[in-house]
């Protein structure tokens, strides 16, 4: 299709173009270099959000009275959502592949401890790779802890001395709790989406309003290689912004980088082809670039509200919460997010890379059929 | 050829694969809205080919089909003997295509555009100068090389336009409304451009909705509404598709005398042409009750009376030669009747 030498030639004569314009086109270009730098900077120091209905594990070693007792405060919180009784080995699974965001550890001989009077410690295990969640999380965490002791006491009617349980909290991944170790893995994702699906998208619109578009398709230009021609200067942009995003976040922010670079490549990748079909899609549609324009944003709040990107998807409502699933921003945040802060390979992230894998061919697959057909009209 | 100046024969007939275009029941449907209704027509090579129409009656969409950036719903369309509709890549290479607004990138120069036009028909460093040299001369561009197109001038860059659709050297041209907005000057060294390429055998396929460029073209095609409704020379069309006589009104109160006609008996169409009227007359229904029925000068007699009776004395009347302007007012009438 694309393997002889005149498709080539008009593939590279079509980059060059792009290039040209893209050049001549500076506030664009200072655009999408500096807003990634600023919302770094911003999101880098601004942490406001309300963590709730955290998805929690409760290992009980202690089987006991006083153990249930614990679970039920937690239980009760609105703030924890006990979904899991892994074993002590369990939790480490559960929480590379993002299933649970906090796990609860009561070790054996608790109760005894606390009836002997003395202080018994429990694990408190956060993730730290979503820093709110992780810093508000261990912050509620001790509170119930305080309250159940607190409880403990005013029920015994005796005064003890001993303060009780005492929470160990220990954070998993990202353990200074830095926002901005969470923020730019979800930058990175959110700079592809914009750059790709939105820049491109209008590019195509534009050429089409013009008028541009319909004289290329007279000539022996095929779709395809206008489509690689188009899109391959805008996968060039987002790469450049990428680096600048990962190299602000690592030499100005220190954050650490603990992944591989073949699962970040390869999400990203599988990003990059959903936001091209999208972009293709959008323009598709659309017969001016206001319209293109509105189906963006249509596209781009939600998927920046409902991803976790900003919000964390835990303290969402739980009824709001199975929208992120159809985001495939959620997926391509999860596997940066678990790259990046947790070191996490294809197998923990297998169900993240699958679901997002099924949206880049479906989206790419349906962009491409509709494409070939209509570009032009 | 019928009365209509309409090919009839067309219909049903293969496409003729020696004609420049041969297009055969041609239909172009946008939901319910049928655009192009069936249209059949051939295009000689080496023909100035005028395709006229008022505004929306489908000429932007015919071309698209011709030119393979449309699919059509029914029909089948020969340019240069390849089939366009299935296989347009195998002719794409031969005929160039200027469109109804200008359509090289505005954020390029002169010469950029020139380069990447010239770079997608894969020509030759060496033909490359050659067809450069040629586009700047006839687009007297010379010196503005590495000007943004955003920049030229309407005129300059129709010239440039025509240049960058010409660059590959094609044997048929597509020209969709080249000459809209521009002024009467300007059209008239267009089309001196256009006879300097049809002097060198390309043909040309020209849409237009101004009446007076259709006597530029050696065959036109009137469609109105997606159907053609005449097709033949100048010549043919002015004398085939008129049986009627025209008449062409001096008079001083136009506007009265135009009311006046619109309500006389006899009288088929009534309008405005240049400062004048001219008035379609039925022969069998102006001549009823007088002597010499049918007879020009008895109807321009009868006229003459009938109108200074009615209180235009000023009024001068002639039989004309129908104009294409006639002949298309007359065609439209006819065919907006049930
Ligand atoms: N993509 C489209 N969708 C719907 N209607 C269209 C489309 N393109 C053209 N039309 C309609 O088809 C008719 C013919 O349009 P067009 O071929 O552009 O006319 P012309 O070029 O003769 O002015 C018009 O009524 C126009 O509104
Ligand atoms: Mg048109």
């Amino acid at each position: 299709m694309i393997g002889d030498a005149q498709s080539r030639r008009r593939v590279r004569l079509l980059m060059w173009k792009e290039f040209l314009q893209l050049r001549r086109d500076p506030l664009l270009i200072r655009l999408l270099f500096v807003m990634p730098i600023l919302q770094l900077v911003l999101f880098g120091y601004v942490v406001a959000a309300d963590v709730k209905n955290l998805s929690t594990a409760v290992v009980d070693l202690d089987a006991t009275s006083t153990s249930r007792a614990l679970e039920a405060h937690f239980t009760a919180s609105d703030y924890f959502n006990v979904t899991e009784h892994p074993s002590e080995d369990g939790v480490q699974q559960l929480m590379d592949t993002s299933r649970i965001a906090i796990a609860i550890v009561i070790p054996a001989g608790t109760q005894a401890a606390l009836d002997r009077g003395e202080t018994a410690p429990i694990g408190v295990v956060v993730d730290g790779s979503d820093s709110q969640v992780a810093s508000v999380g261990s912050g509620y965490a001790a509170q119930v802890i305080a309250r159940f002791n607190a409880e403990r006491m005013a029920n015994s009617g005796v005064v003890v001395a001993a303060p009780g349980i005492d929470a160990r909290v220990r954070v998993m991944f990202n353990p200074t709790l830095a926002a901005v170790n969470t923020m730019i893995p979800g930058l990175v994702a959110a700079i592809v989406m914009i750059s790709i699906m939105a820049v491109m998208g209008q590019a195509v619109v534009k050429e089409r309003e013009r008028g541009t578009l319909e004289q290329m398709f007279v000539t022996p230009i095929k779709p395809v290689e206008y489509l690689i021609g188009k899109v391959t200067p805008y996968a060039l942009l987002a790469t450049a912004q990428l680096l600048l995003v990962a190299g602000v976040g690592v030499f100005w922010f220190k954050v650490p980088f603990a992944g591989q670079i073949s699962v970040v490549a390869a999400g990203l990748g599988l990003f990059m082809l959903t936001s091209i079909g999208l972009g293709l899609l959008i323009s598709l549609v659309s017969h001016t670039r206001q319209q293109a324009q509105q189906l963006m944003m249509l596209l781009l709040l939600p998927s920046f509200v409902l991803s976790g990107f900003i919000f964390p998807i835990d303290s969402m409502p739980a009824a709001i919460q199975p929208l992120s699933w159809f985001i495939p921003l959620t997926w391509a945040i999860e596997i940066l997010r678990g790259a990046f802060i947790k070191g996490s390979g294809f197998e923990a992230l297998s169900t993240q890379f699958w679901v997002l894998g099924v949206f880049a061919v479906v989206i790419f697959g349906a962009a491409i059929a509709a494409t070939r057909r209509r570009l032009a009209e | 050829m019928s009365a209509d100046g309409r090919h009839e024969g067309l219909a049903g007939t293969p496409p003729n694969p020696d004609a420049a275009l041969s297009v055969r029941g041609l239909t172009k449907r946008f939901g319910s809205f049928t655009a192009v209704d069936g249209i059949d027509f051939d295009v000689p090579r080496g023909q100035i080919f005028g395709f006229l129409g008022p505004n929306g009656s489908g000429k932007t969409t015919t071309i698209r089909m011709l030119t393979g950036t449309s699919g059509p719903d029914a029909g089948q369309a020969l340019v240069l003997g390849e089939d366009v509709i299935n296989h347009p890549e195998r002719v794409k290479q031969r005929f160039g295509y200027m469109s109804q607004k200008f359509a090289l990138f505005e954020d390029m120069t002169v010469e950029e555009n020139l380069r990447f036009y010239a770079g997608v028909y894969d020509l030759s460093p060496d033909r490359f100068a050659r067809q450069r040299e040629y586009v700047l001369t006839m687009a007297d561009l010379h010196g503005r090389e590495n000007e943004l197109t955003a920049n030229l001038s309407v005129g300059w860059r129709q010239r440039l336009a025509l240049g960058t659709a010409t660059i590959h050297e094609p044997e048929l041209l597509f020209l969709d409304e080249p000459t809209g907005g521009v002024d009467p000057v300007a059209r008239r060294q267009f089309w001196d451009l256009l006879y300097d390429l049809a002097g060198r055998g390309v043909t040309l396929f020209v849409t237009t909705h101004y009446m007076d460029e259709a006597s530029h073209c050696t065959q036109l095609a009137f469609i109105y509404r997606g159907g053609l409704i005449a097709e033949g020379s100048p010549h043919d069309i002015r004398r085939d598709a008129i049986t009627e006589q025209v008449i062409e009104v001096s008079v001083g109160d136009v506007d009265a005398a135009l009311d006046w006609l619109e309500r006389e008996p006899g009288v088929e169409e009534a309008y405005l042409s240049g400062a004048r009227l001219h008035a379609v007359i039925d022969p069998a229904a102006a001549g009823a009750g007088t002597s010499g029925a049918g007879d020009p000068a008895a109807v321009v007699a009868d006229y003459t009376g009938r109108l200074q009776r009615a209180g235009f004395a000023d009024a001068t009347l002639v039989t004309v030669e129908p104009t294409l302007e006639d002949v298309f007012v007359n065609l439209v009438a006819r065919a907006q009747q049930p």
